[in-house]
């Protein structure tokens, strides 16, 4: 990988033995990624109970404390922090279950410390899931050849319409590569670190590939329920929507196809109509049905501490703490001057209260509409690229939420064809964070003042090399 | 009006009744090491109007200042709290949590006092398990005692030459601890402040309307002692009436002993955003041996720091810092926040500490890990906070049965003992800096420097907006090469195509 031969982009044909053996087949790649995690799990659980220094994540503890307070009957957020769907204090309700009186001590305790990993086994197995459907939808190809019989004669109009043929759609990827791009999230360390640690990001992961499966393999009712459920879940999904929308023209969908109102008139009414298609519209109705109910039964079940954690606190945080976003310095300065004495006097413009609209424009309109049709993997990841580094706040978590899109992009990707610019695009988003998190280091553990210019600096450094690499995809999932 | 005033010294210190000379309402004895309580007794109907309709808000009202300044705790003076303005408070009615009257009158009395009202600036106190607690509690490290000085001078000086009168008020600034305590119950206000185990004259003067009784007093073993009760001997006068002092002898039970050791508290260097508070307690022996004891440190932390309860919840990581478990925390503790929206005072808690079982006694450490708040940004890039010592004492189990009368010295409401069963015996450690000569210590806090600030706005905005325009020209360049439909490659062919035809 390391040696940059100016030509020959291709994946080198002399890969080891060892890694091939370990792509040719699925079973050597997912039983390797369940040992690392499994061993991850039980180091963890090893270095938990012998060290002061945990390993599991204080996330996971606010969880399975939410899971216990709802298994006595009590809201999850009576756990302070407690700031996600009821859903997961739900799925982590075995955290709380212990050994009968009938087991020994020692088995008890075995038991106990077992239905309290539930929850990483649950979020570990996630990875697993996603990994698989980052396999299959890598050979499932970028897209699906629409139906070759119909459309042919009314494309006159379409200027720049294409219309595939279907001997030269994309076709799929060979398992075996497509394996060894769903390594990069199987096998990465990282991600199996923070599921192991007890850290929610995996179960993303999966609701989002299964999205996007579902979207490209057609199963516009399941993909509406995974995207009502995924925004309940973490609200971010909701960029995706527009990106599915835009894609799920006739071409590519029209088995579903609608009656009339296909023709040519350009008048906006009929553009319209050829808008709103019947997929379009199911998938708006399965995904706001799926969202709103949900969001309607945990009001009725929690009431306002429900909204209040999970969405009105997004709208009320200062996000004052040092965290990667280019924003940071800029919101701790201003929410620290908002004193009485200079309030109504001179209403002060804060450029932070339109932080909202490049993150927006670009992840939900721009980005969508430039590349969906062209790429759907591509624009979602894109998308979440633009969300993460354009965001208020944004800490090596949300890193995930794109990390798990990349095996898709990555074989198309000019950092792969030219390995050169993906080992700089790597060091410098590498870089990056290492030059943050020694500042950070300096603030939080020695106590310097880091705050000016290091550590806003290191934010700006970081953002722009984030952008560098979002403009690189943009212009990948164009060509 | 009521007026006692108590010379305390040291067992065996006692002096010769002939050495106290009374003459007129006005009490003259020699040069003596000792410790001074003087305390005041006022009826609800002697205080000003403002004050009696301030009162009347109250149910339960204690104000206790403690000095920073260390000093040595003499029996029966006793009781600790860690240094500051603590107050405890429980409303006449619901309407009266709401209402800043309180909060003016605080400020007004004492100056800089930073509360708005009790239901937004005060944290609640957990009434379930013992109802002698007021409802709820308010702390700040430091207060201005001198508007409180002129108020005294102003209200109980009769007139403004009588000099020894404003003498008197001035040496509240050197007291150890000044107390002001008012219940609906008894109708009165007791004020009462102590200064410190040193060289001072025996004097008193009667003041008009007010029945002065002065005792010089000591401590004592008699006979008959049980082993939960202080012994007191020494010289009863009332001035204006007796012609010699009484010698009096008697014993109480008292919930407050002193431990006879002593601790010091310091941050671990470099303290971070994160820092840990070390105690070193000189001795990891009980008090006493016949009975089931154990040390806590009682903290009261201002806004700007405070601990994570749910970090304090392992007991493998307790362990690994000498601790037992935390037994209260105030809440809400809200864990990010930072100090400037923060509306509450800040956060008391209870830590069990967990000492060596060593044989022989030896000193030892416990460390409290805690976090700092974001401060306001400032010039130069650092804060500096104090963080007051906190309150170390053995809790002890008395005998079954054993029962704790008030009695003359005593003093309740004092937020731990509240946390603890009607038969525990606090024993008290005595704080000792090895740095500094304080009650609390200095800390510097990282903050945005304010210096550096003027370019953050322009930069941060410069930087988006070039981010984003280089977004922008590439979404550009893909839409003006091949427009937002699928395809591109074969779409530019089908146009070609099309063009050919």
């Amino acid at each position: 990988m390391a040696t940059t031969s100016p030509a020959a982009p291709k994946p080198k044909p002399k890969s080891s033995s060892l890694l091939s053996t370990l792509f040719s087949r699925p079973l050597p790649l997912y039983v390797s990624a369940f040992l690392l995690r499994l061993v991850l799990l039980l180091y963890g659980l090893w270095q938990d109970a012998n060290s002061p220094l945990k390993y599991t994540d204080i996330d996971y503890l606010v969880f399975t404390d939410a899971a216990r307070f709802v298994s006595r009957g009590e809201s999850p957020y009576a756990r302070e922090t407690y700031r996600y769907t009821p859903i997961l204090a739900w799925l982590l309700l075995p955290t709380t279950w212990t050994a009968g009186a009938q087991w020994g001590p020692l088995a008890a305790k075995v038991i106990n410390v077992a239905w309290f990993s539930f929850g990483k086994v649950l979020f570990a197995a996630a990875d697993l899931v996603a990994g698989w459907l980052i396999e299959q939808v890598l050979v499932m190809g970028k897209d699906f050849p629409s139906s070759p019989a119909q459309g042919k004669e009314n494309d006159t109009e379409r200027k720049e319409g294409g219309r595939k043929d279907p001997s030269e759609t994309t076709t799929g990827m060979d398992p075996s590569r497509a394996r060894a791009f769903a390594a990069i999230w199987l096998l990465n360390p990282m991600v199996a670190t923070i599921s192991t640690r007890g850290s929610s990001e995996g179960l993303l992961g999966v609701l989002v590939m299964a999205l996007l499966w579902a979207v490209l393999s057609r199963r516009i009712t399941l993909a509406g329920l995974l995207l009502g459920f995924s925004v309940h879940f973490k609200i971010y999904p909701f960029i995706y929507a527009p990106a599915i929308v835009w894609w799920m023209d006739q071409e590519r969908l029209s088995g579903f196809r609608a009656g009339g109102g296909q023709k040519t008139s350009s008048s906006f009414r009929k553009k319209l109509t050829r808008f709103l298609t019947l997929p379009r519209l199911l998938l708006a109705f399965t995904s706001l049905a799926t969202f709103l109910s949900l969001n309607f039964l945990m009001y009725r079940l929690y009431g306002h501490p429900f909204l209040q954690e999970t969405y009105l606190h997004h709208v009320t945080r200062i996000d004052h703490r040092h965290n990667f976003s280019p924003y940071n310095t800029q919101l701790y300065l201003s929410s620290a001057s908002v004193s009485p004495s200079h309030s109504a006097a001179e209403p002060k413009f804060k450029i932070e209260s339109l932080a909202f609209l490049p993150q927006l424009v670009l992840s939900t309109i721009l980005i969508p509409l430039t590349l969906a049709k062209k790429d759907l993997p591509t624009s979602l990841l894109a998308q979440t690229f633009a969300f993460v580094t354009f965001n208020k706040v944004c800490t090596s978590q949300y890193f995930l939420w794109y990390l798990v899109l990349l095996p898709l992009y990555l074989p198309r990707s000019s950092f792969w064809t030219s390995k050169r610019r993906g080992l700089v695009a790597l060091g410098l988003w590498v870089l990056g964070q290492g030059l943050w998190l020694q500042q950070a280091y300096e603030l939080e553990f020695l106590g310097r003042s880091t705050f000016l210019p290091g550590l806003w600096m290191a934010s700006l450094g970081f953002f722009v090399v984030n952008c560098w690499i979002l403009g690189v995809i943009v212009g990948d999932g164009g060509r | 009006m009521r007026e006692r005033i108590t010379f305390i010294q040291k067992q065996g210190d006692s002096i010769e009744p002939t050495t106290l000379k009374i003459k007129g309402g006005v009490l003259n004895g020699p040069e003596i090491q000792a410790a001074r309580e003087d305390r005041l007794t006022i009826a609800i109907d002697e205080l000003p109007k403002g004050l009696q309709a301030l009162l009347g808000t109250a149910h339960e009202l204690h104000i206790r200042y403690v000095s920073s300044e260390p000093y040595e705790a003499i029996t029966p003076l006793l009781a600790r709290l860690p240094p500051g303005f603590h107050l405890f408070y429980t409303p006449a009615g619901q309407a009266d949590a709401t209402s800043p009257a309180l909060c003016l009158a605080l400020n007004q009395i004492f100056g800089n006092v930073q509360c708005e009202n009790p239901e937004k600036s005060f944290t609640t106190l957990p009434r379930d398990r013992f109802s002698h607690s007021a409802a709820y509690q308010f702390y700040q490290p430091s207060v201005d005692l001198s508007p409180f000085i002129a108020l005294a001078k102003e209200k109980l000086c009769s007139s403004s030459k009588d000099q020894s009168c404003a003498a008197r008020a001035d040496r509240l600034t050197n007291a150890s601890s000044l107390d002001i305590s008012y219940d609906a119950i008894s109708h009165a206000v007791k004020l009462t402040a102590t200064w410190p185990y040193q060289k001072q004259e025996v004097h008193a003067t009667s003041r008009p309307q007010t029945r002065t009784e002065v005792g010089v007093l000591n401590s004592d073993r008699p006979g008959h002692l049980e082993p939960h009760e202080l012994g007191i001997s020494g010289l009863l006068t009332v001035l204006g009436q007796d012609k010699k002092p009484s010698a009096t002898m008697f014993a109480f039970a008292s919930r407050h002993r002193d431990a006879e050791s002593s601790f010091s508290a310091e941050f671990l260097e470099p303290t971070g955003l994160h820092p840990t508070l070390k105690l070193r307690l000189e001795s990891s022996k009980p008090p006493i041996e016949d009975a089931y004891c154990s040390p806590h440190a009682y903290f009261t932390l201002p806004k700007t720091i405070f601990a994570d309860r749910h970090q304090l919840s392992d007991d493998l990581f307790l362990a690994s810092k000498n601790l037992t478990g935390l037994r209260y925390i105030s809440q809400p503790v809200d864990l990010e926040a930072p100090e400037y929206v923060e509306k509450r005072w800040g956060s008391s808690l209870l830590l069990e500490l967990s000492p060596p079982e060593h044989e022989e006694s030896k000193s030892w450490t416990a460390q409290v890990p805690l976090h700092l708040r974001y401060l306001s940004p400032a010039e130069g890039g650092y804060t500096d906070i104090q963080v007051p010592y906190p309150a170390v004492f053995w809790a002890c189990a008395a005998e079954e049965g054993t029962k704790f009368p008030n009695n003359p010295f005593e003093k309740a409401n004092l937020g731990y003992d509240g946390l603890f069963g009607p038969r525990t015996v606090f024993w008290h450690v005595e704080p000792r800096p090895t740095i500094g000569s304080r009650l609390s210590n200095m800390m510097k806090v990282p903050v945005l420097d304010t210096n550096k600030a003027e370019w953050v706005s322009g930069g941060t905005g410069l930087a988006v907006l070039l981010g984003f325009a280089w977004i922008m020209w590439k979404l550009f360049g893909v839409l003006s090469k091949s427009g937002y439909q699928n395809q591109p490659s074969q779409a530019a062919e089908v146009v070609k195509a099309k063009k050919n035809q």
